[in-house]
């Protein structure tokens, strides 16, 4: 058991590495808090003075914030298997003593701990937002951030599965940003769809719903956490396997 | 150590290894050659669990290879063809990062690295990056990967390909050091390495296997293994015309020509009447330069085996094809380079091992 957490732990380390290494991560991370800075400070007049409503445009109502949340992710991960699969690494990898959940595990972690350490530089808005006197709520601030985190893991966990999926880089990234789009806006259906019954299982899955509705109110509901939870998990198990899948053919 | 029963890998409608089966004992090295696309490399990677096998078996260390995968991987030292490594990285940081996962940690970790960076030349690279060493310091790294937790077996896939001729003797010796502990697998289609490396020799030929056994056996084996060689300094015609008259001697096998000189080959014939040959061919005004008894080379036994394949072959242009020019021609291979064999002026190479040669007068 202590074997397996170490060579995870290793596993994770080299990732982290390979990120930090890679110049695409410092691109991304320019490139991000533009977007991040720019949004804010869209976000400052169009709330009139609201401190509180400041922070929930800015932390996730605000179609800019969408933008970090729905195509950072593809980038950060787009390279991580794919990468290793072009390169022949991931023979080096897969014969080395570890098994394709670790290897699997280790790339979402790294990964999710980039996303969030690209998101970190945004408190320094909360703490500009205090300085100058105004109090914002904590909830409302935590859930955001829960918010962002929770649909942050679901879309890096879908684009390790692609980058599983091709040896190309490019190929990954353009597959996970077209699924991510796909589940931001398939719900939309709900405005057409006739069927009652449907249309609020659509309305459910709307996630600028779940952000309007709750995390930006400061409010935790726990089927966002599984619904969440549950697809990272249900990607991450597809990622493993399609690792294994070489062992298929 | 290594078992393998049976095994047959197929991707897709391509047959890559067809039902092999060949054993390796502890501390044994044992060379596995064939020319490209036999199944070498195939058969390397379902050794180290990197894709399983269509059917049959294999056993590393006594474990299965796919239901113990981790306790096989652990056991076994890997060098894939190409070596692909993480070019961000330091040599130390990836010999670091290649131990942590493989099981090593603290001053254990340290003092394998050391000694693994010693074996291999590495000390003076430490530091540099991986991804711009030159192909045969690479190749180094790799080697230095496969040996950081010092497992008791080493699959070598083309272990000296890509280097330069003083880099492939040294791996050589390292190869033939490190078979005094452990056992060792390695692929090649340079014949003379396998030759001086291996105690064995396994040739395989379009996922088959057609030899498997101690080189001096398989020369033993072969039907007509060994023959005998002459060399003159006048045209083929004149020789071949003096020989026809020599009463009793086999048939010719291979002849040469080049510049004023020619060669012929015919099966063995016994010490007396190699004098008497040789007597009868200078009374035939023959400039004889050269009479020797050969055993097949390495080399030969592997055209030969890999050509008597492909004859029932018929319409098959592959690899055999490339093969049957190749030896039509004086066999120059890649061992021509550096497997300090004796060029003669005929431009054939003596990688003999018994030679009795009968001086011209």
């Amino acid at each position: 058991m202590r074997r397996y957490l170490n060579t995870s732990l290793t596993l994770i380390w080299r990732e982290l590495e390979g990120i930090f290494y890679s110049p695409l991560s410092y691109i991304v991370l320019t490139m991000f808090l533009l977007l991040n800075g720019y949004s804010f400070y869209v976000s400052l007049p169009s709330a009139q003075g609201n401190v509180s409503d400041t922070i929930r445009y800015f932390l996730g109502l605000a179609w800019m914030s969408w933008l970090g949340m729905i195509f950072i992710p593809p980038l950060i991960t787009m390279r991580l298997v794919a990468e290793e699969k072009k390169s022949g690494t991931i023979e080096m990898l897969m014969t080395a003593p570890v098994t394709e959940l670790q290897v699997i595990f280790a790339k979402y972690i790294s990964s999710l701990a980039f996303y969030i350490f690209l998101w970190s530089p945004s408190l320094v808005y909360i703490i500009i937002i205090k300085r100058y006197g105004a109090i914002p709520d904590n909830g409302v601030i935590v859930a955001s951030y829960l918010g962002i985190f929770l649909l942050g893991s679901t879309f890096i966990s879908l684009g390790v599965l692609t980058s599983t999926l091709s040896g190309n880089q490019i190929v990954a990234a353009i597959t996970a940003l077209i699924l991510n789009l796909m589940i931001f806006f398939i719900p939309l259906l709900s405005l057409v769809v006739q069927w009652e019954g449907m249309r609020r299982v659509l309305n459910e899955l709307w996630i600028l719903n779940h952000f309007k509705g709750s995390f930006t109110k400061g409010v935790i509901d726990s089927f966002h956490l599984v619904f969440y939870g549950s697809l990272t998990v249900f990607f991450l198990f597809l990622a493993v396997r399609s690792l294994e899948a070489r062992k298929w053919r | 150590m290594i078992e393998v029963k049976e095994l047959t890998k197929r991707f897709y409608d391509v047959l890559a290894v067809d039902r092999i089966s060949f054993e390796v004992g502890r501390d044994e090295v044992v060379g596995f050659l064939g020319p490209n696309g036999a199944g070498k490399s195939t058969t390397l990677k379902v050794l180290t669990c990197f894709m399983p096998a269509t059917s049959g078996s294999a056993f590393v260390n006594n474990k299965d290879v796919f239901s113990h995968s981790l306790a096989v991987r652990r056991s076994v030292g890997y060098l894939p063809e190409q070596v692909p490594l993480y070019g961000d990285m330091r040599v130390t940081e990836y010999l670091q990062f290649r131990g942590r996962l493989k099981g090593l940690s603290g001053k254990e970790l340290g003092r394998r690295m050391a000694e693994v960076m010693e074996t291999c030349g590495l000390k003076s690279m430490a530091t540099r990056i991986v991804g711009q060493l030159s192909k045969g310091y690479r190749q180094r790294v790799g080697l230095a990967d496969a040996l950081i937790n010092n497992p008791p077996i080493l699959l070598l896939d083309e272990p000296t390909g890509g280097l330069d001729p003083s880099q492939r003797k040294e791996v050589r010796h390292l190869v033939e050091r490190l078979g005094d502990a452990h056992t060792v697998l390695l692929s090649s289609h340079i014949l003379a390495e396998v030759e001086s490396m291996c105690s064995r020799i396994i040739i395989i030929k379009k996922g088959r296997i057609v030899a498997d056994g101690k080189v001096d056996d398989l020369v033993t084996r072969l039907k007509g293994g060994r023959r005998v060689h002459v060399e003159a300094g006048c045209p083929l015609e004149v020789l071949r015309r003096a020989y026809g008259t020599f009463e009793g001697g086999p048939r010719i096998l291979s002849t040469f020509e080049r510049q004023g000189l020619s060669s012929l080959t015919i099966s063995a014939i016994d010490g007396p009447r190699r004098s008497a040959l040789l007597k009868h061919l200078i009374e035939h005004q023959v400039p004889v330069e050269q009479l020797t008894a050969q055993s097949l080379s390495l080399e030969e036994i592997y055209m030969r085996l890999t050509l008597e394949q492909e004859v029932g072959d018929a319409g098959d242009h592959g690899e055999a094809h490339d093969l049957s020019t190749r030896s039509a021609s004086p066999p120059i291979l890649e061992t021509a380079a550096e497997a300090t064999p004796q060029t003669d002026h005929a431009g054939k190479i003596d990688t003999e091992s018994d030679t009795d040669s009968e001086p011209a007068p």
